[in-house]
């Protein structure tokens, strides 16, 4: 049997690694494979190079490059194709849950809630990264491997920002905030100044990068938007004026029962009684007041004004709401007890002082959203479940009024 | 000579096989033992058979053992636990696939 020497062995491997294979695994079975092939198989007349050159085509189909590249493909491509199935069936499912949410959303049907963080949860933690790994793999430039990645960042920040603002959770500003920071002050200019030299690529990319700043200062507009400072005075002015009324109201009525006080022609235990009531009712209607205010300011340094609070969660949900009625919507015991203080009120005024038009402390059931085929809902929720708080006041202050406005008739 | 198209299915099956009948053999032997028992009707080519095996390494299923042959390193091939299970599960699926074929074929067995 022919044995290769050094010499021969040197020249393969030199080969080899001039035909581009860089594995030096697969460089080793290479050499060992081909000098199998010469040592078992050539002519004892023929020349080593000659039979070398002979033999070595049919390793590949156009260079010897092309196993290292199937090497590499099989390598990191392993889960390529699973891969691929899952980004279209996680971008198809999140896809369809999204247009079922958002409609959901609109009609104000049940499930909203969970069809969207559903869609953007698939979207955010399998669909992008999938894309990102996968396109990731195509671009072969750096640049663009950056550019695809910050552009992956901010599609998640983004997705995740819309939906702590519809699902009115903290921190959606900051989000949204952050990834249109992200596309207008890193990606724009990664990929404005990228394209912008390449001459082929140049119109497009400035065309694309215009493109990209209106939208995102269209995004920032949205995100941002808010009613005009004349609005929101307006409003909370509104609502001040309604506690001022209040306020004058029980004055008006303190000084009526002082003039009631020498009165003999009425029974004064009912007064009293009259008295110790409405003012027992407003005030447990007050501490609900004043626990939202509380709440907000609890563990901040600085305390703020019934304005500034106003202000900043007059369209606030969650902090009204988790107060008055826990997760299941079930309200607290303390709302019902107002509700039951309301009923024993009408009580006493129907059976001491002859009252029997109280429409406006009506505490019965009503139609949801007054259309009596949507079915029928409680007071305590018509007037404050999923409520802001700018409304939770309102009714509060409106009831504490209504009160005071009942007790005057009476007096 | 068959297809590449045929072999390319059925090469990780052909390699784990041998390698699980045969304990440790290297790339150049596989290709000579399989020439060898199908008569050269079957010739697995080396740029199919290198990548597969450095994919199967990476998954675990093969193990490598470098021995000094002369003046060049020899890699030897051998299966691990998992990768005698897959072998098995290979064949199986291979012989009811064959079962599948022949019945969709609609061919007639040669006997003998």
């Amino acid at each position: 049997m022919f044995v290769l020497n050094e010499q021969q062995v040197s020249f393969i491997i030199a080969d080899i690694r001039r035909n581009g294979i860089e594995m030096e695994e697969l460089q080793l079975n290479l050499l060992d494979h081909i000098c199998c092939i010469i040592e078992n198989e050539m002519p004892p007349d023929q020349n080593f190079e000659e039979y070398y050159q002979s033999i070595i085509p049919r390793f590949f189909k156009k260079e010897l490059r092309e196993i290292q590249e199937e090497t590499e493909l099989l390598l990191t491509f392993k889960n390529y194709y699973a891969m691929k199935k899952v980004m279209f069936v996680s971008g198809t499912i999140s896809a369809i849950l999204f247009a079922t949410g958002s409609f959901f959303k609109v009609m104000h049907w049940p499930g909203a809630a969970i069809c969207l963080v559903l869609a953007v949860a698939i979207m955010c933690l399998i669909f992008l990264p999938l894309v990102f790994l996968l396109k990731a793999k195509e671009v072969k430039v750096k640049r663009e491997k950056i550019t695809l990645s910050v552009a992956t960042f901010f599609g998640i920040a983004f997705s995740l920002g819309i939906l702590f603002k519809v699902m009115h959770w903290p921190g959606a500003n900051i989000l949204g905030l952050g990834a249109l920071a992200i596309l207008i002050f890193l990606f724009l200019p990664i990929y404005f100044f990228g394209g912008i030299r390449n001459p082929e690529t140049k119109t497009n990319t400035t065309i694309t990068s215009i493109l990209i700043l209106g939208a995102g200062a269209l995004l920032f507009m949205i995100v941002n938007l808010r009613p005009s400072h004349q609005v929101d005075y307006l409003r909370y002015v509104a609502v001040e004026h309604l506690n001022q009324s209040y306020t004058v109201a029980t004055a008006q009525n303190n000084i009526r029962y002082d003039q009631l006080v020498g009165d003999s022609s009425k029974s004064q235990m009912d007064f009293t009684t009259l008295k110790n009531s409405c003012n027992e009712l407003c005030n447990k209607i007050e501490a609900e007041k004043k626990q939202v205010i509380d709440f907000i300011n609890a563990g901040r340094d600085e305390k703020l004004s019934n304005e500034q609070i106003f202000y900043e969660y007059s369209n606030n949900y969650d902090v009204p709401n988790n107060l008055l009625f826990d997760n299941m919507g079930i309200p607290t015991p303390q709302l019902l007890a107002i509700k039951q203080d309301i009923t024993n009120f009408k009580k006493l005024l129907t059976e001491k002082h002859n009252k029997t038009s109280l429409s406006i402390l009506d505490t019965s059931d009503s139609n949801i959203y007054g259309n009596p085929e949507q079915g029928k809902t409680t007071w305590e929720k018509a007037k404050f479940f999923h409520a802001p708080y700018e409304l939770v006041l309102t009714n509060f202050t409106q009831l504490q009024l209504d009160i005071r406005i009942i007790e005057a008739s009476c007096l | 000579m068959y297809s590449s198209e045929l072999i390319k299915g059925t090469l990780k099956t052909i390699i784990l096989k041998l390698l699980s009948e045969n304990g440790k053999m290297y790339g150049y032997e596989i290709t000579q033992k399989v020439k060898e028992l199908t008569d050269g009707k079957i010739q697995l080519t080396e740029g199919a058979l290198y990548p597969t095996l450095h994919a199967l390494e990476a998954d675990g299923i093969l193990t490598t053992n470098a021995v000094n042959v002369g003046n060049r390193i020899r890699k030897y091939y051998t299966v691990t636990k998992s990768g005698k299970k897959m072998a098995s599960e290979k064949v199986t699926e291979f012989q009811d696939f064959m079962n599948t074929m022949v019945f969709l074929l609609d061919l007639k067995l040669k006997k003998g």
